[in-house]
């Protein structure tokens, strides 16, 4: 069990850092999902299964459709300029 | 400031703050061997106590009750900039009315998308009803069965397009899922105070362990948190949504 | 191994602040911000992690030492809230967009009127 969570600490400090240094806001969105996915998986292995249902929901989805969404806007608001 | 001067800053504090990290970090229980009393009692005799089997659904929805209900506060004001700050830039007027956006070009999705969403959408739904509803007895409650609700709202409009979306979710129901959700997690507090207990007393029946009735208020602030993660995450999807909508000519 | 998980925190810390520091996009700097949220996640959980027992959850055995229900609770309404705030965060940088015309931090002086 501590094997698992050691290898799933070592790749959230990977996705993270994904996270930080994808500048380009668009696939940062996806950079955040796998993360997401990750910090699920992790919290699964902590055994809080309720915090792993709610982060996989909002880390793997809600927060990456959320930035993409946001992304359009700010392309049609900026073209109007 | 400029980008170099705010780096240098930057990693000058964080050589300053790392040693102090590093010792506090030293200072914490070694992993896995941490005990908490308050989650050991919890652990003892939560089950015996509440009759409920999640004890983290008992910490949140009974024991610790009302930080809980401050979470859901933290939420309502959350939701509530959101509308204020899109539909208040935007006017009310745009947003009310989806008949008109029915003719809005349909992006090109496979067919694949379309079919498979149509299959996952309900499947997802019944799936987050079920996660609110057994809250207090496996994993899941309100906030996860609210979000689980709202990603299989989103799935219609990612298989179905913004028009179906729009069909399907209409902004005052959200409204009233939202504020039901808040009102009865507060009315359901106020209760024990007329019997003369304390805010969010559990003085309902408890039932018996494992039946989806058990837990006296925990289910019933299950499904409130649950109304409440709904509509406001719905609502702020739909708010978001609504923003790629390109303006009319004659709209501004 | 024992320290590794306070580290991976520590670390998700560091690396979301830097990641605001040189951000020149608001958009991207609230992404960062998700990172540092997590850290708190996985900093909690790690404390409350109690090894070789199980999830506070005794639907199918009797109740008995488990990993620390309190701590997670605090991580899961948190989690849900985050995402709550972040959409607050994400349509005020919508507003600058449309205000100012810009949404990168290097661009924005203050108002002067």
């Amino acid at each position: 069990m501590t094997v698992l969570i050691a290898i799933l600490l070592l790749i959230l400090a990977v996705t993270s850092l994904g996270v930080v240094l994808t500048r380009e806001p668009r696939r940062q969105a996806i950079a955040m999902g796998a993360n997401g996915l990750v910090l699920g998986l992790l919290f699964l292995a902590f055994q809080a299964p309720d915090a792993a249902y709610s982060e996989i929901v909002i880390g793997g989805l809600i927060l990456p459709l959320l930035f993409m969404v946001a992304l359009s806007t700010l392309r049609t608001t900026g073209k109007k300029k | 400031m400029s980008r170099a001067v705010r780096l240098i800053a930057f990693f000058a504090a964080a050589l300053v703050c790392l040693p102090l990290i590093l010792a506090g970090l030293r200072g914490l229980p070694a992993f896995g061997q941490h005990t908490n009393p308050y989650g050991d009692a919890v652990n003892a005799q939560g089950e015996a106590l509440r009759h409920v089997t999640n004890m983290v659904a008992a910490v949140n929805f009974d024991i610790r009750g009302i930080d809980t209900l401050g979470e859901e506060f933290i939420l309502f004001t959350a939701v509530t900039g959101v509308v204020m700050l899109l539909r208040g830039a935007r006017g009310e007027a745009r947003s009310a009315d989806p008949s008109e956006i029915l003719h809005r070009r349909r992006e090109g999705r496979s067919e694949a998308v379309t079919g498979l969403g149509r299959w996952v959408a309900p499947t997802t739904l019944v799936f987050g009803l079920y996660v609110i509803l057994h809250g207090q007895l496996t994993p899941g409650g309100g906030f996860q069965g609210g979000v689980i609700v709202a990603a299989s709202a989103l799935l219609v409009y990612f298989g179905e397009g913004y028009a179906a979306w729009r069909l399907i979710v209409h902004s005052t129901a959200l409204d009233v899922l939202e504020a039901c959700g808040v009102a009865i997690y507060l009315v359901v507090g106020l209760v024990p105070l007329f019997t003369g207990g304390s805010y969010l007393e559990n003085v309902l029946p408890l039932g018996e362990v494992g039946s989806m009735l058990s837990g006296g208020i925990i289910p019933i602030l299950n499904v409130a948190v649950g109304m409440a993660v709904i509509g406001g995450f719905c609502t702020i999807a739909l708010e978001f949504l609504e923003e790629t909508r390109q303006p009319k000519e004659d709209d501004e | 191994m024992s320290i590794l998980p306070y580290l991976v925190a520590g670390w998700l810390f560091l690396v979301g602040l830097y990641g605001i520091v040189t951000s020149r996009n608001y958009v991207h700097a609230i992404g960062c911000l998700t990172v540092i949220q997590s850290s708190t996640y996985v900093l909690l959980l790690s404390v409350g992690y109690r090894s070789g027992l199980g999830a506070p959850i005794f639907s199918d055995h009797p109740p008995g030492p488990a990993a620390d229900p309190v701590l997670q609770a605090l991580v899961l309404t948190d989690i849900v809230v985050g995402a709550a705030v972040s959409a607050l965060l994400l349509s005020l940088a919508l507003q600058l967009q449309k205000k100012r015309g810009s949404i990168n931090p290097d661009d924005l002086q203050p108002a002067r009127d």
